[in-house]
């Protein structure tokens, strides 16, 4: 690949100025300590969202107000779980793209992925409004409360993910997103993908199970 | 530009570089693979009748399809099928333990027993 | 200053035609000079030694603090119908004494010694994440110091360190108490939860070669441990926490019985957490004494997997027993009997580890010196809380038991007689390596027999008055049920205590203005056994110089003796030719300090007066963590013209690749394969 006869050129010349540490991994598991720091941080944040899906399981049933078969709109859900679905896969190519040293399909990639992210947050509200004027408000039941809580904990997340994603695509656009930097596009990627995984879970036991 | 004392490094020695770049038709494949799933999902609730998932099958029948799901993105897009062992130990340590404790929690809540709400 | 005047190094093209520009700092937060002292160097330090030494003393204070409540809680029940505190007066100081102790005291304690020691244990240069090991600290100093305000603002909490529901609801609680006491814990929880995953990373990350997972001290295992621990338990507590915000602040319907919540889900909870989190508090004590014993034993631990594969099945075996704190709350006989099984099976673990401390005692050469003398205390008081705590899994004896005096001396015995004696043996021992002097052994030795009899006079007599009938958690008790004697001579022992902690305290001060006068204590005064011993004292900043290749447990311990065939102890090295010399450390790169850690933990108990005074200020201090977070994330983690020598800023723009080679020229090549730098991305 001609492309990569280039990439090797300025790879060893980026070690030769933010050095070694990047050139080999040098730790005993061979991975980076920032991407296994963020595994570890994905394995604690099972237990925080099973402790929120758990509030959800126990509470689902209101003792007033709409429950949630009478409130759900499954199809406009489904559309945006699929949106939220679709920037995994956006996400994925980001990352080849950095690690082939395309730095234009990088930022364009990214730029879907962010894209596709703010969809389903804007879905999230939308939804959030429509259930409010239907007469389901946070402190109208316990379903009502752990209901919100539970999404809109998942939807603070999906937030953080866009802005790191813009963040990326900045410090890309200004030149600080080298491709021995790939790491930090694979990281993130996986904080992304793991937001999706968390909706996957959400969509299926609080949405669709009857 | 000439690289005088140390060899070139080869991308596929830095951090996150994959050997070959064929992952990228993989990662189309299987987001369709997931599509297709979805589409499943929503067919449980588009018709309920349907005699795959009747009646209470459809919980079995949405939490394979989810697992299913689940799985493909940890395992594909967030590679973990292609990574060191170690961080797929540390993924299930902390998803084991979730789905245990909570597990036993909603048991001890008998949530799962008929007529335990209200 | 001369970071913003060093010339711009080449920038560098990407094959996209794009440069890397280099960071420029920005006006007040130039970015502070690597190894300069002062007040400062200890606000913007990386240094995993420094913020070792800042958890200790912190904690010291909250110990303070901590013990003037039990003081106060003693006082009050040194006869019946005490006046000292009113009944809501005293409900904050036993709510706030547990939740220090635990949170802010033993805690922190346990995240001084890994902090400073297990880096050292496993010849790592630093962390993982150096600055966010100084985001933890400053997350845990700010939400500690959050917690307390709550006394300055209408009232600290008064629900119990645990806080049940419905009672820590406004309506039972219409105070701010219970706010701080949430809002504190979630930004202690932050602290936790960050130095989890860094300590993680860095032991399996950054030994040092050689240095296999099976040849590591106890005490670090211990840490690796503790820290999986808090890394999958303070989630938990989040969500508990989160759930009580949005009740409190905002009107959820989490705990609210009116609505169909189960006060329950609180339990499960916090007690998922709160079981954990009590072998999170005794698992780093475990580790120092099974590092201590062997040395003043002159003998190697005994049974070094078993006591390996006994902490990591306590720390498995820790998630399965919660709900035996919930026995009397009607969980139901299939829930109890299974928790009662399960916490008699915890107990086995914990008894291989007690024979196998006696064990390494049994026939050992030993000296009695202060450390060991806590070490000891440590195993003794232990066993005694560790075998009330049996008796808590017999669930029927165990509704007698709930609520009363009975548990408060149990958890006093294993979290005082056992965490704190291993800690303030840990101080003694590792006192010469930190501050380069010896504690003064007389008063050392003192202090321990003072302490151990404070310690008994005031929690025994605390079995007798749970089985008489004497309820934690209340203000008074009237004359005449026989409580008078031992609460008498449970305040007698308070103040015992008290005085044995004054004396450790006035033990540093006064050995310090002795240290002048007496010899330096050189790299190994107990002639020690782990590679911590083998670095000068007090320890150089960049630790080891060159890292040593391990190549056994007890490595240092062996290169100073061998064995004769038939088994006998032979010295076959001095002491003073196998420690490292200290050296200028010049070609050593260490990570550069930084501001943001501090700047960016300051925003947090911001936003938690916000949530509970004013939302606007959630806006101030959101924009001071996110600005933080940019501040930190835009500046490189190690700061590429930070002084050191044979790496001059020529290196930085030259394109033959050659710095990597340059690192490793100072290396004795003899000793080191290869020298490694940490990899410092926090």
């Amino acid at each position: 690949m001609a492309n990569a006869v280039q990439a090797h050129e300025s790879v060893a010349q980026a070690d030769a100025h933010a050095p070694h540490a990047h050139i080999d991994h040098d730790t005993n598991t061979g991975i980076s300590n920032t991407k296994l720091g963020m595994w570890l941080f994905l394995a604690s944040e099972c237990l925080l969202f099973g402790g929120l899906i758990t509030t959800y399981l126990l509470y689902k049933h209101p003792l007033e107000g709409p429950t949630p078969k009478e409130i759900f709109d499954i199809p406009f859900t489904s559309t945006s779980s699929f949106v939220l679905l679709m920037s995994s896969l956006t996400m994925v190519l980001a990352v080849s793209a950095i690690e082939r040293g395309d730095h234009q399909r990088l930022r364009i990639w990214l730029g879907a992925t962010a894209l596709l992210g703010a969809t389903f947050i804007s879905g999230q509200i939308y939804e959030f409004t429509v259930f409010v004027r239907e007469g389901l408000g946070f402190t109208t039941s316990r379903f009502s409360s752990a209901f919100y809580t539970l999404t809109g904990f998942h939807g603070v997340h999906v937030t953080v993910g866009i802005i790191m994603l813009m963040s990326l695509v900045l410090l890309s656009l200004r030149g600080k997103l080298p491709e021995h930097r790939s790491e930090t596009v694979e990281i993130i990627g996986l904080y992304w993908h793991f937001v999706d995984v968390v909706w996957i879970f959400i969509f299926a036991v609080v949405y669709l199970i009857p | 530009m000439a690289i005088t004392s140390h060899d070139p490094i080869p991308t596929s020695q830095l951090d996150g570089a994959v050997k070959d770049y064929s992952r990228d038709k993989v990662y189309v494949l299987t987001a369709l693979f997931l599509g297709v799933l979805t589409v499943v999902e929503v067919l449980t609730y588009a018709f309920p009748d349907f005699p795959a998932w009747s009646g209470n099958l459809v919980i079995a029948v949405l939490m394979i399809l989810m697992a299913i799901k689940f799985f493909t993105v940890v395992y594909i897009f967030m590679h973990l099928r292609f990574d060191k062992p170690i961080l797929s130990w540390i993924f299930w340590a902390g998803l084991g333990l979730a789905a245990g404790v909570y597990f036993v929690v909603m048991c001890t809540f008998r949530i799962f027993w008929p007529g335990s709400h209200g | 200053m001369a970071i913003i005047e060093a010339p711009a190094p080449d920038q560098l093209a990407l094959p996209s035609g794009e440069v890397d520009t280099e960071f420029k700092p920005a006006g007040v937060f130039t970015r502070p000079k690597s190894g300069s002292t002062g007040w400062k160097s200890w606000l913007t330090t990386v240094d995993h030694k420094k913020i070792g030494i800042m958890y200790g003393a912190t904690a010291l204070v909250f110990l303070l603090i901590g013990g003037f409540e039990a003081i106060l809680i003693r006082v009050q029940l040194w006869s019946p119908r005490g006046t000292l505190l009113s009944a809501n007066t005293y409900n904050q100081v036993f709510t706030m004494h547990g939740t220090t102790m635990v949170f802010l005291v033993v805690m922190p304690i346990g995240a001084a010694f890994a902090n400073y020691l297990m880096p050292l244990q496993i010849g790592a240069r630093d962390v993982a994440y150096p600055r966010i090991n100084g985001y933890s600290y400053w997350m845990y100093l700010f939400g500690g110091i959050f917690l307390n305000t709550s006394w300055l603002l209408g009232g600290g909490a008064d629900g119990g360190w645990f806080n049940y529901a419905p009672n820590n609801g406004i309506l039972y609680s219409p105070s701010h108490g219970i706010d701080f006491w949430n809002m504190g814990l979630l930004i202690t929880g932050i602290a936790s939860l960050a130095g989890a995953v860094n300590l993680i990373v860095t032991v399996l990350n950054m030994r040092a070669p050689g240095m296999s997972l099976m040849r590591m001290p106890i005490f670090t295992w211990m840490t690796l441990v503790t820290q999986f621990l808090l890394l999958f338990a303070i989630p938990v507590l989040t969500v508990a926490q989160v759930l009580l915000m949005m009740d409190r602040t905002f009107g959820a319907n989490f705990f609210n019985v009116a609505k169909g919540a189960n006060p329950l889900l609180w339990e499960h909870l916090f007690w998922i957490f709160g079981h954990p989190e009590v072998y999170l508090m005794i698992l780093p004590a475990f580790g120092l004494v099974s590092d201590m014993l062997p040395v003043f034993a002159r003998k190697p631990i005994f049974g070094y997997p078993f006591i390996v594969f006994s902490g990591v099945a306590i720390g498995f075996m820790g998630w399965g027993v919660w709900a035996h704190h919930m026995f009397v709350s009607g969980i139901g006989p299939i829930s109890v009997t299974a928790f009662s099984l399960t916490t008699m099976f915890i107990a086995v673990p914990t008894g291989v580890k007690i024979l196998n401390w006696t064990a390494t005692m049994w026939g050992g050469k030993l000296r009695f010196t202060a450390p060991m003398l806590f070490s000891i205390g440590l195993v003794t008081m232990f066993t005694i809380g560790g075998l009330s705590g049996v008796t808590h899994s017999v669930a029927p004896a165990d509704t007698q038991q709930t609520d009363t005096y009975y548990i408060v001396a149990h958890f006093h015995y294993v979290l005082f007689g056992g965490a704190f004696f291993g800690f303030i043996g840990g101080f003694y021992f590792y006192w010469p390596k930190v501050f380069g002097y010896m504690l003064n052994e007389k008063l050392g030795k003192a202090n321990f027999w003072l302490m151990l009899l404070g310690f008994n006079l005031t929690f025994a007599p605390m079995h007798i008055l749970g089985l008489q009938g004497m309820s934690r958690r209340i203000y008074t008790y009237d004359a005449g049920y026989g409580f008078d004697l031992w609460n008498k001579v449970a305040t007698i022992g308070a103040f015992i205590l008290a005085s044995s902690v004054f004396l450790f305290i006035f033990n540093i001060f006064y050995s310090r203005s002795k240290a002048k006068s007496l010899p330096p204590v050189g790299a190994d005064p107990w002639d020690a056994r782990t590679i911590e011993w083998m670095i000068p004292s007090p320890t150089p900043e960049y630790n080891f110089d060159p890292i040593p290749t391990i190549t056994r447990v007890d490595d240092f311990w062996y290169r100073k003796y061998g064995e004769t065939t038939d088994g006998k102890l032979v010295r076959i090295a001095e002491t003073d030719d196998v420690v490292q010399k200290r050296s200028d450390g010049k070609h050593i790169h260490l990570p550069s300090p930084s501001y943001w850690p501090i700047v960016s933990a300051f925003g947090m108990p911001i936003i938690g007066y916000g949530l509970i005074f004013n939302l606007w200020l959630c806006l101030i201090g959101g924009i001071i963590v996110v600005g933080g977070l940019y501040g930190w994330a835009l500046e490189p983690a190690d700061d590429p013209d930070a002084a050191h020598d044979d790496h001059d800023p020529a290196d930085h723009g030259s394109d033959d690749g050659s710095a990597a080679a340059a690192i490793t020229e100072g290396a004795d090549a003899g000793d080191v394969a290869t020298e490694k730098e940490p990899e410092t991305v926090g």
